[in-house]
């Protein structure tokens, strides 16, 4: 069926819409100087150069990275097996972990901060490890519901049962049969919760601040010294969770074709 | 000498009783059946042979050993779910393997065995297919080649075959038993279907609430159910209480039983010496394929008769027809 034009235009226009900024972020963060013209007056690399060869850049990323990926890799390891468990054999618990789970929706970032501050700051423990507590029970939700459905989707319990029969410890069961048949949607919702906390700048803006300083608060203080290098940042940002999201759509079609 | 044996087990789930102080005995290489509405504990039953449940009381011997409190690994049973839940990440071969392999037998053995059960159960050539990737027939050889490849004492099979279509199924039970019959593998299937139970196996039980209602071999509990259920259970029995059966033959008075049976097919049309004599009115007729079914009415009494179909049908409704009945025929049922 050959669709009418105007979805086309609302298509074209929605879609302009959502991409002029990132083109124009695009051509600021190449442009030599971008004032009184349409177009920019000349391109150079030179705010990129500029970028990487800024060791605060540098340290500020590598932060972002340890903090967003040790919250994941912590919540994948602890969480994993413990909903495993409690899906399979206390399921009577679940319930708990379904309002704990919904209490971390209904708690703003500032609040969160506010209370993690006043509960925590006295009590001698580094804040960013206060902070990596909060980003673990910040992506329960993403590590819940996509360990949940995969279990569901491969009906674990016979699995295990099978696999039990058949002379296999539970452990060696899980790590065997369960493991590599939930591994593929583990991952997805762990990219996810990846790419939302290395953009998260609430909480660790006003937890740790300028002490730790990620990538969010580098940018944000570039945003006021230099727009091309702030730009820069943005399309390195974009890049890496475009790349994230081009491994998740990947891995979520290779499950349902056949291979 | 008893393989198998099963005592006194009882099993409640939230305070409802679902196995009452049940008894089983099966000898070495039997292959029984359990057979029973649903609902009436037969795969909790499985599951407790297996250990996955485990039961409020009694004990359970596998081969003069008590595995009561034995894990489900070492009880050494094999068990085929009706989900057959195949483990979808492993191949054919994989999975068949996988039993062997958690035992820690050397390559070269789990490749061997692997390879005579895959011939067995005629998987040759699908070896390296994924589940996914076979039909339902396929995955239930492939569930079963897994249990069986073990050498399991005992096999325990919950509906393996209730989803695949008639002929797939009729097909599939003569192969269940020739490999059982050949590898002379102690069995207990589950099912709901009484011709599979029938065809397949040495002994049936026949289960009621949490009961076993009888025990015999097919061709006994067929012909002689001893209780209003199996009697309801098995066939088309007529189930007649005391008053009907002095009402359909009359004149006979000594009926001691609360109930009887009398199976379809008894009724004859042609005389019997030292037998009964009814005339029934024909209330409906129906076609059954091989056979034919009246449904009849005498002496205000209602019961079903049947007979080998004929070409020339002739009987008419209302038409009254004389039938014959051995006096062994009528079942008194306790
Ligand atoms: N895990 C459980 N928790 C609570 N009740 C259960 C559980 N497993 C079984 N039951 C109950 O025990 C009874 C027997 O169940 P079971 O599965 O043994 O029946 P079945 O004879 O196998 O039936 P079907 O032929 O339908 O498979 C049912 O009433 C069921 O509700
Ligand atoms: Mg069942």
């Amino acid at each position: 069926m050959k669709k009418p034009f105007y979805h086309y235009i609302t298509i074209g226009i929605v879609l302009l819409y959502l991409l002029i900024p990132l083109l124009g972020t695009f051509q600021y963060s190449f442009a030599t100087s971008w004032h009184k013209t349409i177009l920019p007056e000349g391109f150079t690399i030179k705010w990129y150069v500029e970028l990487f060869g800024d060791l605060r850049f540098l340290k500020s990323l590598g932060r972002s990275l340890v903090m967003s990926l040790g919250a994941t890799i912590l919540t994948l390891v602890i969480m994993v097996p413990a909903i495993f468990s409690i899906v399979l054999y206390a399921p009577k618990l679940e319930k708990m972990i379904q309002s704990l789970i919904v209490m971390t929706y209904a708690m703003p970032g500032i609040i969160l901060a506010v209370g993690l501050i006043r509960a925590y700051s006295t009590s001698g423990i580094s804040m960013v490890l206060i902070t990596i507590g909060a980003y673990f029970v910040g992506i329960l939700p993403y590590m819940y519901q996509g360990t949940r459905n995969s279990l569901r989707n491969i009906n674990a319990e016979s699995l295990m049962e099978a696999a039990e029969i058949l002379g296999a410890s539970r452990y060696t069961a899980f790590q065997k049969v369960i493991v590599p048949n939930i591994i593929s949607g583990i991952l997805v919702s762990s990219l996810l919760s990846f790419s939302i906390l290395f953009g998260e700048f609430v909480l660790i803006n006003l937890l740790v601040g300028g002490h730790f300083e990620t990538v969010q608060i580098y940018l944000f203080q570039k945003l006021s010294q230099s727009g091309h290098i702030a730009s820069a940042i943005v399309v390195c940002y974009f890049l890496l969770i475009s790349i994230l999201s081009a491994i998740m759509i990947k891995m979520t079609r290779k499950k349902k074709e056949p291979v | 000498m008893s393989f198998l044996t099963i005592e006194n087990i009882k099993k409640s789930f939230d305070n409802e009783t679902v196995l009452h102080s049940l008894n089983l005995s099966i000898k070495e290489g039997e292959f029984i059946t359990l057979l029973g509405p649903s609902g009436c504990g037969k795969s909790t039953l499985l599951r407790t042979i297996a250990g996955l449940i485990h039961q409020d009381e009694g004990k359970i011997h596998i081969d003069g050993k008590d595995v009561t409190e034995v894990k489900p690994k070492d009880r050494q049973v094999g068990m085929v779910f009706q989900s057959y839940a195949l483990f979808p990440n492993m191949t054919v071969q994989e999975n068949i393997e996988f039993g062997l392999k958690m035992k820690k037998l050397d390559k070269e053995t789990v490749k061997q065995n692997a390879a005579k059960i895959v011939e067995l159960v005629e998987l040759t050539g699908k070896e390296k297919s994924y589940p996914r990737e076979l039909s339902g027939g396929q995955q239930q050889r492939v569930a079963l080649a897994r249990s069986l490849v073990t050498r399991p004492k005992v096999l325990l099979l919950d509906e393996p075959l209730s989803a695949l279509d008639a002929q797939i199924r009729k097909n599939l039970q003569k192969q269940l038993r020739s490999i059982q019959q050949e590898l002379n593998m102690t069995t207990i299937l589950v099912t709901h279907d009484q011709e599979e139970a029938m065809a397949v196996s040495d002994y049936v039980y026949i289960m009621n609430k949490g009961q076993i209602a009888q025990s015999g071999t097919p061709h006994e509990i067929y012909t002689r159910p001893v209780n209003e259920f199996v009697a309801r259970f098995i066939g088309n029995y007529n189930v007649l209480t005391r008053e009907e059966v002095s009402n359909l033959f009359k004149g006979e008075k000594n009926f001691k039983n609360k109930m009887y049976a009398i199976r379809p097919e008894a009724f004859s049309e042609d005389r019997i010496l030292d037998g009964y004599e009814i005339s029934g009115k024909i209330q409906k007729t129906s076609m059954l394929g091989n056979i034919t079914r009246f449904e009849l009415e005498a002496n205000h009494v209602s019961f079903i008769a049947d007979r080998l179909h004929k070409i020339d049908e002739d009987a008419q409704k209302q038409e009254t027809k004389t039938l014959y009945l051995n006096r062994k025929d009528v079942i008194p049922l306790s």
